[in-house]
């Protein structure tokens, strides 16, 4: 059953998914152009509204990221609101399938769009860095030459870094990555959670609801400042540790507060059902 | 024999001063038509999400087929809501592949016959469709499955007299002789025709369970007309 579940809700967010996919693409495509005035040649010095309108294509890239950025986190909180808290509730609710197997197959297709847009904007921001680079770049120079150069030093670049800020370079990146990955999957399940505990008021369930989230927030917050308050960046080993060291705090506390909020979602649904 | 509904103590208390459903007790048997019937705000509906676990009693328990209200009873209770569940967006057919895939008991030709009755075309999106249309196409959807027990909730509220007649005549040329059906609804004289039973309901209690026939033979009077007595205003 959970494959179905998961198939039916993968059919059910898939367009808007793959919008929003098509929508980075354009947004990048808008990054692209505003590099491709002569204002980034360096050597021009001189700026006409051409540059103007790059610069102004360049503030609308920046702007409708965070715009998409906002309404794919909103998608996924209005979809789950609404197939499990309105009128749609009553035909998920009626499945014959366990409360963890609702769950689990809305915050798993959830997370995975999001996930897909995470990593659709940052090879957005990585071709726009490349478009800037390109823009800057004297005319002798070549892109692939550019990157022929970095790519060999590459190693010795991160490990300088890393011995400069005390830090295992190759280590922090895969923690990175994986924080990468989890990050959404935690985002989900802590507002769906949040959406969850405001169905137990009897009134404004949906007010209540973005407010239980903001307060996750800001305990979130709390408690990670908390933690990192008890270290001193002296005590550990540089600003290397301490980053590593509040990295680690953030990580555990959003993980708690995500298996946390899970199981006030399963609980919820599962004991606490008052479709109204 | 034990009845195919047990209900024991059920309460639904919403808070101290807003009792839905009051401390009921009651077993329903197999194969029959059942009517639950009572003014605005007797608890039909409250009871009625319960049986379904979209409510969590306050207090006491269900059982259905001798299994409190879970996984096992969903897969054996069609439920018929008073509103429309399913998303304006999807196609017919694509519900159809849903209740299919969700319900071992859900006969895919069962209802597309239905909807070639009514002349409803699979490939319809449902947001293209009238109200009463969509509420068909939902109780096709539940008069397809061979539950044990058919819940609906007012059937047949908000839609012309012709169409129905079609929703009684789908009723009962569609449901399992062994399952039972339990009627929620106000239009009691359209209905009455087709009923076994009958519970009355007021201020969440439990008023009166008894069959059609003794109302006809102990008080001489329809079901219609012994409804306005009791609950006259």
């Amino acid at each position: 059953m959970l494959g179905k579940l998961i198939k039916h809700e993968w059919k059910n967010t898939y367009k808007f998914g793959l919008l929003m996919l098509g929508a980075v693409a354009l947004i990048t495509f808008l990054g692209w152009l505003a590099f491709q005035t002569p204002m980034w040649n360096l050597e021009s010095g001189r700026m006409s509204w051409i540059d103007l309108l790059g610069l102004m294509t360049l503030l609308m890239y920046v702007m409708l990221l965070f715009a998409a950025h906002c309404g794919v986190r909103i998608y996924v909180g209005v979809h789950f609101y609404r197939t499990m808290y309105t009128d749609e509730g009553y035909l998920v609710h009626t499945l014959p399938v366990t409360k963890h197997q609702i769950l689990f197959s809305k915050i798993l297709v959830g997370s995975l769009w999001l996930l897909f847009f995470c990593i659709a904007t940052y090879l957005s921001y990585f071709i726009l860095g490349v478009s800037m680079i390109s823009a800057i770049m004297k005319d002798e120079y070549s892109l692939s030459a550019l990157w022929r150069e970095i790519l060999p030093n590459m190693g010795d670049f991160l490990r300088g870094f890393g011995d400069a800020l005390g830090l295992d370079m190759a280590w922090w990146l895969v923690k990175a990555l994986v924080s990468m990955v989890v990050s959404p999957f935690v985002f989900v399940v802590t507002l769906f959670g949040a959406i969850s505990l405001g169905q137990l008021f009897s009134r404004y369930r949906v007010m209540m609801a973005i407010l239980i989230y903001i307060g996750i927030l800001l305990v979130n917050g709390l408690l990670g400042s908390l933690f990192r308050s008890f270290m001193s960046v002296d005590s550990l080993y540089g600003l290397g540790g301490y980053l590593d060291y509040s990295t680690y705090v953030s990580s555990i506390v959003n993980l708690l507060m995500a298996v946390a909020m899970y199981f006030v979602s399963w609980y919820v649904t599962g004991r606490r059902l008052n479709m109204q | 024999m034990s009845g195919l509904i047990e209900i024991s103590g059920l309460t639904k208390a919403y808070n101290k001063s807003s009792i839905a459903v009051n401390n009921i007790n009651l077993v329903l048997p197999r194969g029959r038509i059942i009517g639950l019937l009572g003014p605005n705000g007797s608890g039909k509906t409250t009871l009625i999400k319960m049986l379904n676990g979209l409510l969590t009693p306050t207090q006491g328990s269900i059982r259905i087929n001798g299994q409190p209200v879970g996984v096992e009873t969903k897969a054996r209770v069609a439920y018929l809501p008073d509103r429309t569940y399913l998303s304006g967006g999807r196609k017919i057919y694509e519900i159809l592949d849903y209740f299919c895939d969700f319900y071992a008991d859900f006969s895919r030709e069962r209802a597309l016959g239905m909807l070639q009755n009514l002349g409803i075309s699979p490939q319809a999106r449902l947001s293209t469709l009238s109200k009463g249309t969509r509420e068909k196409v939902q109780l096709i959807l539940v008069m397809s499955r061979n539950a044990d027990l058919y819940v609906l909730d007012e059937p047949i509220a908000g839609v012309d007299p012709a169409a129905r007649d079609y929703i009684l005549r789908t009723i009962i040329n569609n449901y399992n002789p062994e399952a039972t059906v339990l009627i929620s609804t106000h239009l009691i004289g359209d209905i009455e025709q087709v009923l076994d039973e009958v519970i009355f309901m007021r201020y969440g209690c439990l008023v009166l369970y008894t069959s059609v026939d003794n109302i006809r033979e102990q008080h001489g009077k329809s079901v219609d007309a012994y409804f306005r007595e009791v609950f006259a205003c």
